[in-house]
């Protein structure tokens, strides 16, 4: 995956808006992809990565110039996904505690048979969050180890060990459907 | 330990790669974010430079530093507030239909006023200059020129609007006024023309 030209996001860090507004568009698709992919609603999604852009502009004084900008970015990313989940979680638990029947749309999808998109995300949505987010920076964003531990914060064996977990999950689980639609 | 790629988890890992679309007014929003949190720091400070020329100047008083000090904490506290494990951004995108909640800016005697509202305009795609006129403006075709998003992309700006109900238009190279496509129409059209209605929510 290809990384914008350094020198852009030198000018970003030093003030122009044009480049900037470069770095959003460029970026803008990738950065929403993975948002989608944690939080599995559109909404939550834009505005995760709205805010992790205004956190990049706002943030852009203690970014070193000889640091590389995609890690970077989606630090910020992750750690306002992680923010919005939590804050939907607490939102469930409300909904959960008023009796609102929470499967009502899983059983919607069952009945008429999801795609495999759908089903690979409904596995992905089941796995923790830790384990989600190290696979789809691995095998979704093409980010290298080295660079997912910049990301989250995590040591390299660790690392390794959430996607390992991630893709056992997601391999038995897609097995199982892919035994059951034959 | 290998990279646990095979098979399944190539397909899998490919129905997860489409990228989405992204709305065109995308970018718009987010630029127009930055922009009201750039006036917002800005506009602090005119009002230090305010209070320490004119009238305050000829007080000379302690009162007046002291205010002027006051401004200045609240400054650098948005700096410092920006990091990204920190609060949620001061200024909210206006992204969600017309209601808009942001964080109120204080007043030099502290007092909750104004919030900064990033506003987006896309539908004057030729004009020359759109300025932005309100409620919270006094319909001053001078108070908020707004600005294009690179050369040719929407326009934006930001109005410092008290929280409550305001109607507002747009003023298309200083003849036209168009109401805001995204916002509900405002009713009550007494200075005759198209308008919309903006709803800023305190926090």
């Amino acid at each position: 995956m290809s990384e914008i030209d350094p020198a852009i996001a030198l000018r970003a860090k030093r003030g122009d808006e044009q480049a900037f507004i470069e770095i959003v568009e460029f970026y803008y698709p990738r950065c929403l992809r993975f948002a989608r992919n944690m939080l599995g609603n559109d909404q939550d999604a834009e505005e995760a990565v709205q805010d992790a852009f205004v956190r990049v502009h706002d943030s852009f004084p203690r970014f070193r110039e000889d640091a590389r900008f995609d890690p970077w970015l989606f630090r910020i990313l992750a750690n306002r996904c992680r923010t919005l989940m939590a804050r939907t979680k607490r939102h469930r638990a409300l909904i959960e505690y008023g009796e609102v029947p929470a499967s009502a749309a899983a059983v919607e999808v069952d009945q008429f048979g999801a795609d495999w998109a759908e089903e690979v995300q409904v596995v992905l949505e089941s796995l923790p969050a830790e384990q989600r987010e190290a696979f789809l920076l691995r095998h979704v964003e093409d980010l290298s180890y080295e660079d997912i531990a910049a990301v989250t914060g995590v040591g390299l064996s660790a690392l390794r060990m959430r996607v390992k977990r991630a893709c056992d999950t997601l391999r038995a689980r897609l097995t199982e459907v892919e035994q059951h639609e034959r | 330990m290998n990279d646990e790629r095979d098979e399944l988890i190539e397909r899998a890992s490919l129905a997860l790669r489409p990228l989405p679309r992204v709305n065109a007014m995308a970018t718009a929003r987010i630029v127009a974010a930055v922009r009201a949190r750039r006036a917002q720091r800005p506009s602090a400070l005119r009002l230090v430079l305010d209070g320490l020329s004119g009238r305050s100047l000829s007080l000379a008083s302690a009162g007046a530093l002291a205010a002027a000090a006051l401004v200045i904490g609240f400054v650098t506290r948005g700096a410092i507030g920006a990091r990204d494990d920190a609060a949620p951004p001061p200024v909210a995108p206006a992204t969600r239909g017309a209601e808009v909640p942001a964080r109120p800016a204080a007043d030099v005697a502290g007092v909750v006023r104004a919030v900064p509202v990033p506003i987006v305009f896309s539908a004057a795609p030729n004009a020359t200059r759109v300025s932005v006129v309100g409620d919270f403006n006094s319909w001053d075709a001078a108070a908020a020129p707004m600005r294009r998003v690179g050369k040719d992309g929407p326009w934006t700006a930001t109005v410092l609007a008290r929280p409550g109900r305001h109607v507002y238009a747009f003023l298309v190279d200083g003849a036209t006024l168009v109401a805001d496509p995204r916002a509900p129409r405002a009713q009550d059209l007494d200075y005759g023309g198209a308008a919309s209605v903006l709803m800023v929510v305190a926090p």
